[in-house]
């Protein structure tokens, strides 16, 4: 004859369940505090306010809006910028001679600019921008 | 006859002062950590491929309402250079690092000034960006 054995129902003490959902809570918050920042370091030569004229009328220069880019006066697909570029600065040797000078119309988004700027970092051109300022003088 | 009254031995528990420590300990870690431009609502720009950033001495951001803030804190973008120069004070080349937020629909007129201020006063930019594939 088998004898059935008792089946025992244990239940987990319930009384610590709310430290471990508050200990849970802290280790997210945590993980979610340190995650790590991705970037892109960019080199930009100090700021000036004046320039040598000279110097300036030698470097490359990229005119962008939102849908368009200008390499030195020439308008560009975008496809054939990068490889554009690359031939120009070939010819140079000088650090002075890679400075590109990056110009922007107001509108352009900061997106289309990112991606223009990574075209002249990787194509070996040094970035400068060319801020024009913009000034409210009241003429009576 | 007096009675004397029974005196009642006041003590606080101890049992669970480990517990309340490691609690406490927790909750600074995280005070010192939590970023204090998390409050800025921003959509970073997207690029094929991103490095990690080091650390900065410096972060401004630009939120998606063309607001500047340094550190966390709104900002003129005139008076950037100035605040920018003395928290980068006399850092060494290298170690000038400045992490920038600028949000992807920022117009040119609005991030450029705040670029050039951060090269003018001495900082090394990090544009902070993501991936293409990944999702915020």
């Amino acid at each position: 004859m088998k004898l059935k054995r008792g089946q025992l129902l244990v239940d987990p003490p319930g009384s610590a369940s709310s430290d471990i959902a508050f200990i849970l809570i802290i280790f997210f918050l945590v993980c979610a505090s340190v995650q790590p920042e991705e970037g892109h370091d960019q080199r930009l030569p100090r700021a000036e306010p004046q320039e040598d004229q000279r110097q300036q009328t030698k470097n490359l220069e990229v005119s962008i809006t939102a849908n368009s880019i200008v390499l030195n006066g020439s308008p560009l697909d975008e496809s054939t910028f990068p490889a554009q570029l690359t031939k120009e600065l070939a010819e140079r040797r000088t650090e002075a001679d890679r400075v590109v000078v990056l110009k922007s119309a107001s509108n352009t988004p900061y997106t289309r600019w990112i991606d223009v700027s990574r075209m002249i970092d990787k194509a070996g051109g040094l970035l400068t921008l060319e801020v024009t300022e913009e000034k409210n003088i009241r003429v009576r | 006859m007096i009675i004397p009254r029974r005196k009642i031995q006041a003590t606080v528990p101890t049992f669970a002062m480990g517990d309340i420590g490691f609690l406490l300990l927790i909750f600074f870690v995280i005070l010192a950590r939590v970023q204090n431009d998390s409050h800025i609502q921003w959509t970073p720009a997207q690029i094929d491929e991103v490095e990690p950033a080091a650390a900065a001495l410096a972060g401004v951001a630009i939120d998606s309402g063309r607001k500047v803030y340094l550190d966390g804190r709104e900002i003129s973008p005139d008076s950037l250079a100035g605040q920018l120069e003395s928290i980068l004070g006399d850092a060494p080349e290298g170690s000038r690092r400045v992490h920038l937020k600028i949000d992807k629909d920022t117009p040119a007129a609005v991030f450029e000034p705040v670029i050039e201020a951060i090269s003018e006063a001495g900082g090394e930019i990090t544009h902070i960006l993501e991936t293409k594939d990944s999702e915020r």
